[in-house]
């Protein structure tokens, strides 16, 4: 049931008040109080809020919930919120994997899904999108008329704009358009206590830092994103599969390396170690057993050609055809093992990190070893996601089934604990893609040292009575 | 060739046995099936959300698809009552499959969802707005209530047109039309005097019970009727007959197709005019009945100069007034999606071709273009 404590924090006083004065000025439909919504903004895709739904615990309510159609609308809600002092969660598509939106605190959600224009500036070759829009309305719309943003994560379907930049995400085709900070030009955003901001979207600026940087992967923390413009592309004209299968893991991440270092940018690459090979291509004999590697190759007719040289030169391993690739492309957005596993009480996740190429492997193994003696753990594996000249994405997958007298809590909080030390032991940073949230933020001052009393005066400066999106980051 | 589990039998040889772990075996040997859908559904993050059109104009998380199974977990667990709060996110929901296409799992939410509709009913949790439709289709077999003056077409043929509540109720003349299309095509088009409502409207409001009384009435009739065909002009009227009625055990014995679906078999049907158009693609047509090309090669098949919206076929759009539920608890956002609808088709033409009369009325209530029902637009072409 309900916890009590929810009707407590409901009727406590001057969150009401805010709230009213809320509701007077944005009219009823763009705000609710109702139970039903309350609890459905209760979580994101963070594994720890998902476990409390199953166990139907819902320890993070937020008092209301906010749909604002406009910049007006926000600076509103900021601007009430900042007065009474009242948290503040920004919502996208809540498909963050770390409990970035969950509202700890108490307080409003805002959902900006409503807020989503769209206009294609052909000449300049920008998207300017309202920070609600769905990322697939998004690549949808521009493939319809001839361009590509080229920004496709895996949670391209649920995901929005705003949260693609304020978690700094990036997508499968990121080798060659690069993440979300590569194709962000300019942004439009509202910070406390109510005012705004508008960076421009210049070819290039030498103005001083570079501010639009200071609000990526800042995840709500600093204020709320309602716009922003977009690097877009000319839908490639020509696309080539490229597939290997490699005997050792090392043998797949050297090559690539080479590929890189040569200049070639392959849109997609992903090795996947042996398990991962299994888990995707068991149904591909000759790969069975051995290290699969796909990679998609797309642009310039000319470009591509060059690149796909450059690629069968360097790579070691057996050219396995565009088969694997297409199964790749098809199964992509098969996202069931969570809903049909932890359901049944397996505990599972997803760990991404980067490292250079120096370190790579041993990052790799240290990871896998760190987390597969635990007790309980049933598989941890990894494949390899994003590459950059001077180094890797790891993406690593555990799961596993909680042991006798733990609490699946516990035992999951244990593996993140041993993941996490070991990447830094190796040398790695703790995030490569996802952002910290709430599930990372324990380790922030490990991650960055002095830089976070930094980030954290920034902070202080912004929002000095901690109101956008409080405990998020450790912020 | 291993099996798809292998992997991770093999992984899991190595482990020693532990809590929960002999369910996880027993299910990948499939020997137990695992979470239920609506939970599975809840569990996931959204795959579907950029398909559905309340989710993009409503772009709530309590009616997204899987916040609608949610809400639905969450009053199974009793964590919420059922009650009108709490059922209302679940028939937020426009019955139009448009999550399906993109689901890893093949749901429909409207689906998934329909065991808590029906409880609610059961409950008595019965909106207003939805009691004054059961009335009607109770004691009328018609939507909208008492017709007041009824046209007189044939009552004996080959070919039994039906034409469905809301052109029998509120758009006389389209029938009219398509019977006079009929005739040109050469077919020997008789209508039912005593047509009512497929059910579908209390079907998707979770009233199990009345759409059973009328499918029962239906279905007699039809087979009663002597055609050797059966064309309607809604495809919810047919995907109701050829696709729900035999899940409630009523066959029809004679072919059901939707206007489009006859058309598409029909060999030559050129036009006398020619023209510009673009076309909404109704969604029973598409995910209900399966017809996943939609209209576009028949517009062609006329003659036509067809504009296919980003949004056809597979890919199509609610037009905001499907699944009976939306329209009547919440006109607003309805309304809101025949706009995104039509913002897309109009700036392709002004020209708007459907082939459902509940698309039709959608867009001329919400819009200031006339729609053509495929019906009147043969009727005008041929
Ligand atoms: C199945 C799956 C696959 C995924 N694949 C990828 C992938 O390939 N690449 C990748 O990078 N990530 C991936 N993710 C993670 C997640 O989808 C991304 O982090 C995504 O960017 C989150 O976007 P969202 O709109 O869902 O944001 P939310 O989850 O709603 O929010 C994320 C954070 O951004 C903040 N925020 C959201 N909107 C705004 C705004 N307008 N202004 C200010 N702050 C805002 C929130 O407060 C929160 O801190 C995946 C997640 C899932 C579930
Ligand atoms: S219908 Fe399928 S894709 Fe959509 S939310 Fe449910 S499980 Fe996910
Ligand atoms: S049936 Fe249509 S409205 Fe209902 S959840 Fe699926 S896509 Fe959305």
């Amino acid at each position: 049931m309900v916890p009590e404590e929810f009707e407590k924090k409901r009727n406590a006083g001057k969150v009401n008040r805010v709230i009213d004065k809320i509701t007077r000025l944005l009219g009823c439909d763009k705000i609710s109080t109702r139970k039903v919504d309350l609890l459905s903004y209760s979580h994101d895709y963070w594994p720890i809020s998902l476990h409390w739904m199953l166990e139907d615990r819902y320890p993070s309510l937020p008092h209301a919930v906010i749909w604002p159609e406009s910049k007006k609308d926000v600076k509103e809600v900021v601007k009430w919120c900042y007065k009474g002092n009242v948290p503040i969660y920004p919502y996208g598509g809540g498909s963050g994997v770390l409990g970035a939106t969950v509202p700890e605190r108490g307080g409003v959600v805002v959902d900006l899904k409503r807020i989503r224009s769209l206009k294609i500036h052909d000449k300049d070759l920008l998207v300017e999108a309202g920070s609600g829009l769905n990322g697939y309305y998004l690549e949808d719309e521009l493939n319809d008329k001839g361009y590509t943003m080229g920004n496709i994560p895996q949670s391209l379907y649920p995901s929005t704009v705003g949260g693609w930049v304020s978690t700094k995400a990036l997508g499968q085709f990121s080798t060659k358009y690069g993440g979300i900070e590569d194709m962000l030009k300019g942004i439009e955003m509202v910070i406390p206590p109510g005012g705004e901001l508008c960076l421009k979207p210049h070819a290039r600026t030498s103005t001083g830092p570079d501010l639009r940087k200071l609000f990526l992967g800042s995840e709500g923390a600093l204020g709320i994103m309602t716009k922003g413009w977009f690097k877009i592309w000319p839908k490639p004209e020509k696309r080539i599969k490229l597939s290997f299968a490699s005997d050792t893991l090392e043998d797949a991440v050297e090559s690539v390396r080479k590929v890189m270092r040569e200049g070639a940018e392959p849109a997609v690459i992903r090795i996947y170690d042996k398990i991962e090979t299994k888990r995707h291509f068991y149904d591909y004999d000759e790969i069975f057993g051995k290290v699969a590697t796909v990679m998609v190759i797309e642009g310039n007719e000319k470009i591509t050609q060059a690149e796909k040289k450059i690629v069968k030169e360097e790579f070691i391993g057996t050219e396995m055809g565009g088969k694997p690739v297409d199964h790749w492309l098809e199964t992509r957005f098969n996202v069931k093992e969570a809903a049909e596993f932890v359901p049944m009480g397996v505990v599972f996740d997803t760990i991404e990190v980067a490292v250079n190429w120096s370190k790579a492997m041993d990052l790799y193994r240290n990871v896998v070893d760190a987390i597969k003696p635990i007790k309980g753990v049933l598989f941890a594996s990894a494949h390899a996601s994003h590459f950059y000249p001077q180094g890797i994405c790891f993406y690593f997958t555990f799961a596993g089934t909680t042991p006798r007298k733990k609490d699946a809590e516990e035992f999951y909080q244990q593996v993140w604990k041993a993941a996490m030390e070991a990447v830094l032991d190796s040398g790695g940073t703790i995030s490569h893609h996802h952002g910290i949230g709430r599930q990372r933020r324990d380790w922030m001052e490990q991650e960055l040292g002095e830089a976070y009393s930094t980030l954290k005066a920034i902070k202080e400066r912004l929002d000095k009575k901690r109101i956008m999106n409080p405990g998020n980051m450790g912020l | 060739m291993p099996g798809k589990w292998d992997w991770l039998k093999d992984e899991m040889g190595g482990v020693s046995k532990i809590t929960k772990f002999s369910t996880v075996m027993k299910f990948l040997k499939g020997r137990v099936s695992g979470p239920d859908d609506m939970t599975k559904c809840a569990m996931c993050p959204n795959m579907c959300r950029h398909a559905c059109p309340i989710s993009i104009v409503d772009g709530k998380e309590t009616t997204s698809p899987a916040g609608k199974s949610r809400v639905g977990m969450m009053v199974d667990h009793d964590v919420l009552p059922m009650d009108e709060e709490n059922l209302y996110p679940m028939l937020m929901c426009l019955s139009c499959g448009c999550c399906e296409r993109w689901c890893p799992f093949d749901f429909s939410v409207s689906d998934i969802l329909r065991a808590e509709k029906e409880k609610g009913v059961e409950e008595g949790v019965i909106f207003e707005e939805f009691q004054e439709m059961f009335d009607n289709l109770g004691n009328y077999g018609l939507v909208q209530g008492e017709i007041k003056k009824k046209k007189s077409y044939p009552n004996q043929g080959d070919v039994l047109y039906l034409r469905g509540c809301e052109f029998r109720g509120d758009d006389e003349k389209v029938i009219g039309k398509t019977m006079g299309a009929f005739e040109k095509l050469g077919l020997d088009a008789f209508v039912l005097s005593d047509e009512e409502c497929c059910g579908i409207p209390a079907y998707n409001a979770g009233n199990t019970q009345l759409f059973k009384k009328l499918a029962r009435k239906m279905a007699k009739r039809i087979n009663d009727s002597g055609a050797e065909k059966v064309i309607t002009s809604c495809p919810s009227c047919a995907y109701a007959y050829r696709k729900l009625y035999p899940e409630f055990g009523l066959d029809i014995d004679v072919e059901v197709l939707h206007i489009v679906e006859y058309l598409e078999q029909k060999k030559d049907i050129l036009g006398k005019k020619k023209g510009t158009v673009t076309f909404h693609d109704p969604c029973k047509l598409v995910n209900g009945l399966e017809n996943k090309k939609g209209m576009k090669d028949v517009l062609e098949k006329i003659g036509l100069n067809v504009k296919v919206p980003r949004r056809s076929g597979e890919k199509t759009f609610c037009c905001g007034y499907g699944g009976s539920t939306v329209c009547r608890l919440n006109e607003y956002l309805s309304s809101k999606i025949s706009e995104e609808r039509l913002d897309e088709l109009s700036s392709l033409s002004d020209k708007i071709i459907t082939s459902c009369p509940t698309c039709k009325k959608a867009f001329e209530e919400n819009g200031n273009l006339k729609v053509y029902d495929i019906g009147e637009l043969l009727y005008e072409l041929l």
